[in-house]
């Protein structure tokens, strides 16, 4: 029962860190269908972000998100400004553009910040481990939890309850139409885009005390989010939590029973199937088309 | 014939003859074995293009083809080679490493060179037909076509590294034998591996092409252009584009086995990622909708970074540079190079090229919005 709960608790943080990653990328490409192939390298320079302000200006973790966010959503928003706009008529070729970006984005931080392996402090506060259920975890692993969970309210509220969301789901659903009503898609698409970039900055920031901080690090986050956002159903917010879950429970489980690798193998096969079956995902939300 | 198909083929033959002449001027067996590796990745570029340009299946997952049979070259010269550990016609030195007392069944036909050259190609195009039932007879289409073969591409890749007793692990298969069929042995660095190259990538390019101008080409051209619309007239459009698939594949497996000539080992990476996606790069800049034209952009593009990333002033910064090149060629030139020629041409020649079916016959704005509407 312990190892049990034990598990259960590994997935569902592997579960929560997948969401962090992935929740950007859903907003970017189920709103405006942009393929963004350097997301990887947004989650990237959220972590190395983190490491300058801590090293340079001597900031915590805790205390730095809202600058991280800041900065990578600045930089999201250039990237949409100078290239991405010109692409929302040919998504697939978003494919394309995006790889180079990520390509310039690895190769100018290792130019600018060397290659090789850095460090980013876990915050002193949540350095212990707390005791769930009677099973001990890590407090900043909670914390990781509490924080995304609260990040998906945000965007919820943001998509549902406000008028920028009412605007940006009119856009999906048909820009032309949208445009007729005097939406301003061009703006509301460039806010979007800058917000899923925040959102992968303060993934690589916070998954940056867990892991090592490197050029290469976006590589593997871009593919598993790419899975999960597919996996979930490309339009449903709710679905993207729900896939997290899924697939960071049974990674849990399945590297548990097996190793590392295996899992991973296995994890992905499940997906080929279920997209072979769903691929509208598990959670689309009905709409005509 | 018609003029523009003449034109095509000429063309095409003009390039193939001049990359069949570099072995007499160059003289260098360094610069020839990279020259090799160049042309090699063409073909695999030929590759993605029958199947992304032609048929409209983003294969994410080229490089699995290529792997596999790159895999198949380096089990049969491997066991070619004398062991250093176990004597003549022992185990490999991995599976020595690795505690391995018998020969695993699979490694067994492996022994005959007629089988392995078989399997090169077999392998790849059966896990490509039935990867493409799996996939096309459930009419799954778009990106999720693309993610499926990403996936697939990972899942192989992440096996053949778990596997270490078997295939090397990440360290692949290394210290091989040299190709001899036929009395004549293909040294990495001698000329003779360039022409079987050269030879390679003329024949790949004119069966591909071959296949594009048949009734059937014809037909994939169309589901690439409106696939429900091919379906109304009657076609089985999944089993067409599992035809296009296995080709391809097959294709990307002679270019596995060319490249594991040149190169003189096989690893995972060639069944990375990073190459997958690569292969795409290189078809957007040469022109996904022409076969010659991605055939270049591999060459010139791989070329390119071969140069930079051997020159001192740009060492550190070649990547950046490619990958600023490559948001400009989307950008700019959405047909890649091969479109920026053909309208060189057609501004000289005029409209000559007429026998060329138009590669987007519906108007750009509702053809974009549709491929957008089933992206989603």
């Amino acid at each position: 029962m312990e190892t049990f709960l034990a598990q259960i608790i590994t997935g569902l943080s592997i579960g929560s860190i997948l969401l962090l990653v992935a929740l950007g990328l859903a907003i970017i490409y189920g709103t405006t269908g942009v393929i963004n192939l350097a997301h990887g390298e947004f989650v990237m320079l959220g972590a190395y972000s983190a490491w300058a302000l801590q090293t340079f200006l001597g900031l915590g973790l805790i205390e730095s998100l809202v600058l991280i966010f800041l900065i990578t959503a600045a930089f999201g928003w250039v990237i949409e400004k100078v290239v991405i706009r010109h692409l929302y008529r040919r998504p697939l070729d978003t494919i394309l553009a995006t790889w180079g970006i990520g390509v310039m984005a690895q190769q100018a931080i290792r130019l600018s910040a060397g290659g090789e392996l850095r460090y980013v402090e876990m915050p002193s506060a949540l350095g212990s481990s707390v005791s769930v259920l009677g099973v001990e975890t890590s407090a900043f692993r909670i914390f990781i939890l509490l924080f995304t969970a609260a990040l998906f309210g945000v965007t919820w509220y943001l998509m549902y309850r406000t008028s920028v969301g009412m605007k940006l789901r009119a856009i999906t659903q048909d820009r032309e139409v949208a445009s007729c009503f005097g939406i301003n898609s061009q703006r509301t698409y460039s806010l979007t885009f800058a917000y899923g970039t925040g959102l992968a900055g303060l993934a690589g920031a916070l998954v940056s005390p867990l892991k090592s901080v490197s050029p290469e690090m976006g590589t593997t986050y871009v593919v598993d989010a790419f899975m999960v956002v597919v996996l979930g159903g490309v339009d449903s917010l709710v679905g993207t939590v729900v896939s997290a879950a899924i697939l960071g429970e049974l990674t849990g489980f399945l590297a548990f029973l097996s190793n590392d690798t295996i899992a991973k193998a296995l994890v992905l096969l499940t997906i080929v199937i279920l997209i072979r079956f769903r691929p509208q995902g598990l959670f689309a939300a009905r709409t005509r088309t | 014939m018609k003029r523009g198909t003449a034109i095509q083929l000429g063309t095409y033959g003009i390039v193939c003859l001049a990359f069949l002449l570099v072995p007499s001027f160059v003289d260098d067996a360094f610069i020839l074995n990279k020259y090799a590796r160049y042309l090699v990745l063409g073909i695999l570029a030929v590759a993605l293009s029958l199947s992304w340009g032609y048929t409209g299946i983003l294969n994410l997952g080229q490089a699995m083809s290529f792997g596999l049979g790159s895999y198949c070259m380096a089990m049969v010269l491997k066991l070619r080679t004398v062991p250093v550990h176990t004597g003549k016609a022992g185990l490999p030195d991995f599976m020595v490493w690795n505690n391995v007392d018998t020969l695993p069944w699979f490694w067994e036909p492996f022994h005959s060179m007629a089988f392995g050259l078989f399997a090169g190609i077999a392998v790849p195009v059966a896990l490509a037909a039935l990867l493409g039932w799996f996939v096309f007879r459930g009419r799954v289409t778009g990106v999720y076509v693309a993610i499926i073969t990403l996936a697939t591409l990972v899942v192989v890749n992440l096996m053949i590294i778990d596997q270490q007793r078997f295939t090397g692990g990440f360290n692949g298969i290394t210290d091989l034998a040299q190709l001899e069929i036929f009395g004549l042995t293909f040294d990495a660095y001698g000329s003779s591996s360039y022409y079987l190259i050269a030879a390679a990538l003329t024949f790949c390019l004119f069966f591909a092409l071959a296949v594009t101008k048949s009734k059937a080409g014809l037909v994939l051209q169309a589901i690439r252009d409106n696939e429900n619309r091919v379906r109304y007239f009657g076609y089985d459009v999944a089993f067409f584009k599992i035809f296009a698939f296995s080709v391809s594949a097959g294709i990307a497996g002679i270019a596995g086995m060319l490249y594991t000539i040149v190169m003189e080992f096989a690893s995972p990476t060639f069944l990375g990622v990073q190459l997958s996606l690569s292969v795409v790069i290189w078809c957007a800049v040469g022109g996904r909708q022409s076969l010659l034209g991605a055939a270049l952009g591999a060459i010139i593009v791989t070329g390119m970074q071969g140069a930079l990333s051997e020159s001192e002033t740009f060492l550190k910064t070649w990547t950046l540079i490619m990958g600023f090149i490559f948001v400009v060629v989307v950008l700019f030139l959405p047909k890649g190079l091969a479109g920026v020629v053909e309208g060189l041409s057609n501004r000289v020649f005029g409209h000559g090229d007429s026998s060329k079916p138009e590669p987007n016959i519906v108007p750009d704005s509702l053809g974009a919005k549709s491929e957008a509407e089933s992206l989603r």
